[in-house]
């Protein structure tokens, strides 16, 4: 016997869409009919773009990665986990 | 005294605390909004880490990496306070510096309109909101790793991001930027 599953409605979307962007939802059924209502639905698909736009945006402002800081750090690291460095000094 | 060896203590180090260096230094940068306090605080908290290692139960390093991390950084503000007050007027030349660098002569010009103006509305962000956005958007943190950063409830997390992007998104319909809907989604 076929379920007809209820359509969620652009205001349901709206509710979860961030959620949904930053992959914080985990119930596969809800993220499938998410899915097909933001491919059906312009308005909500655009919303969605939007969002994704901004976020990829605020990512390409990430500074390097590769710091002296961080090359320090990941040295300590491994000092430590190589049992060089005593821990309760 | 101790029943776990010092082999398996640094085994379990190595595990569960080395491949979170890179995470942890981006969190701590955030929260103190300076490369050296940020290193002073990630070695602190590695230190702590490797004491504790013995403790931890192997589920969520991050999340109790993350715990440790908050918890050291508030012993350092409770013991150097002026210095660790993040001044936000400060950390803005920072981010619009290294924003201004990334653009290439490529960019379509609608592209890095829109990238300036998100920029802007990043910044005029209060703290509070700017630093969630920054956990979740630019450190790649869960809303669960982003409350154990900050020590405040999921909820809370929650309700200031959302609230951000669209204070962001308002921001930028105001001045009329479009938003360029080619931009390439992340790998």
């Amino acid at each position: 016997m076929i379920r007809r599953r209820r359509r969620l409605s652009c205001r349901q979307v709206g509710r979860s869409l961030q959620e949904f962007l930053d992959g914080e939802i985990d119930d596969d059924q809800r993220i499938t009919r998410l899915r097909e209502h933001l491919e059906a639905c312009r308005d909500c698909g655009l919303e969605a773009e939007t969002y994704r736009s901004l976020q990829a945006a605020i990512r390409r402002q990430v500074p390097p990665i590769t710091s002296p800081e961080l090359d320090r750090l990941r040295d300590f690291g491994a000092r430590l986990a190589a049992g060089e460095i005593d821990a309760d000094q | 005294m101790d029943p776990v060896s010092d082999q398996e203590r640094q085994q379990a180090f190595e595990l569960y605390v080395l491949p979170e260096v890179d995470v942890l230094y981006r969190v701590g940068l955030s929260i103190t909004r300076n490369p050296a306090d940020a290193e002073d605080l990630v070695q602190d908290t590695l230190l702590r880490a490797y004491r504790a290692i013995d403790r931890f139960d192997g589920r969520h390093p991050r999340a109790w990496l993350l715990t440790i991390l908050r918890n050291a950084q508030l012993n350092r503000v409770r013991r150097r306070r002026p210095e660790l007050l993040a001044d936000p007027d400060e950390t803005m030349p920072k981010v619009a510096d290294t924003a201004t660098d990334g653009g290439s002569a490529e960019t379509p010009v609608m592209e890095r309109q829109f990238e300036t103006a998100v920029e802007q509305a990043f910044v005029e962000l209060g703290e509070r909101f700017r630093e969630v956005v920054e956990m979740v958007d630019l450190n790649g943190l869960s809303y669960q790793e982003t409350a154990d950063a900050l020590g405040v409830p999921v909820g809370t997390v929650m309700s200031r991001l959302h609230r951000a992007r669209r204070k962001m998104r308002k921001r930028l319909e105001a001045q009329g930027i479009d938003t360029p809907h080619f931009v390439p989604r992340e790998a």
